[in-house]
């Protein structure tokens, strides 16, 4: 139960790569913070420097008013739950949860009551004498979280801990670690480069790209009111279309030639128009926004995604619709915007337009 | 796939025989031998079974030994072996781990440089070295100790080797893990590599126990004084007697005594790290 705080925080690693430039972040007690992003984003090095796994070479972090830049990171009373989980193959599951504690001199039966509370959390108290090889993966991931939970720790850190799990179970222990963190009420920072794992847990989230964090915010308000074009293209799936629209005094058209029916903000040329595949519905020609033509169409059961081509566009535009499809391959249909969920980007610096 | 065919099954089992009394019989004559009377082995015939003077052949050479040749006490010299084999083994192995630790685990100036200098004495072995080595040991009066005996072959580039090898093998979340856990470099190297690292400890060990136990030339070259002889230099001695005959049945009843430490080592330690390669998870 802790803030932890980032203050200009800064990795360069000895070959001169720049991994993190500079982030500025207050994580406060109790929060569930995710960290997303594409591989190479910096994301785990982020972590691992607030695990102190890796040092940090400028900036600062503090977790509660104790600067840790220097501690070690068995003294800074966090845990961590590994990719790989890194549990000893050679203790049992007892003494795997047990070890940390045995190492900061805790008596016996303080380290027996710690290990059962844990184990009954987790529902693994059947698997205490067993050691790690005898277990599937999912109970390897939770004697993992045992591992951590039973320090009582300040901060719990997790990197992409569910990635090496088939695809139910990830689903089953993505909601029990959401259920754990509520119930312990402690400080989380997790890492993944899942967007829909991200969405799900996050209290807040960070989107982070080369380096930096594109936005923080709310999933909701990440998804609502994405900061760049990165962000709006990383949250959500399908991903959000983008249109470039040309501006000029008759008003503002589409790369086919076609004029918009809605007004874009004034005072650029060039905007990029921002479309969420759930948010354009088919509809009748004479209330089209647009017309394309469809070139695949995959249906997901609940939904069904069409890929529709337009002239003057280089990538399909996506159309979520509910049920089946209503139109064929190669035919072509209109489609009507949700005028309250258009974004608007600047396509020189890819930041969002008021 | 089990198969029920008594040929294939006959053929086996003899070529299995014939090997196993090729290895065999060259043991079981030793042994033969070595219960015979002097008397019984001048008629040049080798005698095919035991005779009766098995307590009294081997009593007399394990206690008193061999006094023509000059060769001390069966007794004394397994002693010798036995510390010998086993310094060198556990001296090799503990050298190695640790050396094989810093080199694998920490940062330091010239790392691969100290790595490939140990590794480039892999190419030396004892004999290419022994005349120099020899020098620094009788300069450190060392000749005629088991500290003579033994510290000269306990650094091994093999082991070190070995060991670096596998702490590579051992996935990098594994000491991040420790180091959450608060787990320091030696609290790390005793919970965690240590029995990680039991399997290759006890192979090690069997292997080294009878390099150390096999050692001739070294011994021969640092002991002048009978009491530090080990077996394996007995043997010889007593096969090289001046202006007689080697007396067979004590030379025989040594070679099965020298035999024995070894297949105990070998047997005893085979079981620890099959059941360790049947557990451990890697």
């Amino acid at each position: 139960m802790s803030t932890v705080t980032l203050k200009d925080l800064k990795k360069t690693y000895a070959n001169g790569f720049q991994a993190i430039h500079g982030i500025d972040m207050e994580i406060r007690d109790g929060e569930f913070i995710v960290i997303v992003g594409p591989s190479g984003c910096g994301k785990s090095t982020l972590l691992r420097m607030i695990a102190g796994l890796e040092t940090i070479t400028d900036g600062e972090l503090m977790i509660d008013d104790r600067r840790v830049n220097q501690v070690e990171p068995g003294k800074r009373d966090i845990a961590m739950v590994f990719q790989n989980y890194a549990l000893y193959p050679h203790m049992s599951v007892y003494d795997n949860m047990a070890y940390g504690l045995k190492i900061r001199k805790k008596s016996t039966e303080e380290i027996a009551q710690q290990v059962n509370r844990a184990a009954d959390i987790l529902e693994i108290g059947a698997l205490l004498d067993r050691k790690p090889s005898q277990l599937s993966g999912g109970q390897r991931q939770r004697v993992a979280m045992g591992r951590a939970i039973v320090r009582d720790p300040k901060v719990f850190l997790f990197d992409e801990p569910l990635s090496n799990l088939d695809a139910k179970l990830r689903v089953q222990m993505r909601i029990e670690i959401r259920k754990l963190q509520r119930a312990l009420k402690t400080t989380a920072i997790y890492v993944t480069h899942d967007q829909v794992e991200a969405m799900t847990l996050a209290d807040r989230l960070i989107v982070m790209n080369g380096g930096l964090p594109e936005q923080i915010g709310s999933p909701m308000e990440l998804y609502d009111r994405p900061a760049t074009t990165f962000v709006a293209g990383f949250i959500g799936s399908p991903a959000m279309n983008f249109i470039p629209v040309r501006v000029d005094k008759k008003g503002a058209t589409f790369p086919s030639g076609q004029n918009l029916n809605f007004s874009v903000p004034s005072g650029h040329e060039n905007v990029l128009l921002g479309i969420r595949p759930e948010d354009i519905e088919i509809t009748t020609p004479d209330l089209a926004d647009l017309t394309l033509k469809v070139s695949v169409i995959e249906p997901l059961g609940a939904d069904s995604l069409i890929y529709g081509s337009c002239e003057g566009m280089k990538e399909d535009l996506v159309v979520r619709v509910r049920d089946k499809a209503t139109v064929q391959e190669e035919e072509t249909f209109s489609v009507r915007f949700n005028q309250q969920k258009l974004h608007y980007f600047d396509p020189t610096t890819n930041s969002r337009l008021p | 796939m089990v198969e029920n065919r008594p040929l294939l099954t006959f053929f086996s089992h003899l070529a299995l025989i014939i090997g196993i009394s090729f290895i065999a019989l060259p043991v079981w004559l030793a042994f033969v031998v070595s219960t015979q009377e002097a008397s019984a082995l001048f008629s040049g015939q080798v005698p095919l079974w035991p005779g009766e003077h098995f307590i009294e052949n081997y009593s007399s050479i394990l206690f008193e030994g061999e006094k023509n040749s000059g060769a001390p006490p069966i007794l004394l010299m397994i002693t010798n072996s036995l510390v010998m084999a086993i310094c060198v083994a556990v001296g090799k192995i503990t050298i190695s781990i640790i050396s094989a630790y810093a080199i694998v685990y920490f940062q330091f100036p010239f790392r691969q440089a100290i790595f490939w200098m140990i590794f480039m004495t892999l190419m030396l072995p004892v004999e290419v070295r022994i005349l120099p080595t020899f020098e620094v040991i009788a300069q450190l009066g060392m000749l005629n100790s088991y500290a003579g005996l033994t510290i000269p072959l306990i650094a091994s580039a093999t082991a070190t080797f070995l060991f670096r090898q596998f702490y590579m093998t051992i996935p990098d979340e594994m000491i991040e893990a420790a180091r959450m856990d608060g787990a320091g470099p030696i609290r790390f190297f005793i919970d965690i590599l240590l029995p990680l690292s039991r399997t290759n400890i006890a192979a090690l060990f069997v292997i080294l126990f009878i390099f150390g136990w096999n050692q001739y030339l070294w011994p021969l070259l640092v002991t002048t004084d009978a009491s530090y002889y080990t077996v394996v230099m007995g043997i010889q001695r007593m096969m090289a007697v001046p202006d007689s005959d080697p007396i067979w049945h004590y030379v025989m009843a040594t070679a099965i005594l020298g035999m024995i430490p070894p297949v105990i080592v070998v047997v005893t330690m085979q079981k620890l790290f099959v059941k360790g390669l049947i557990e451990t998870e890697k």
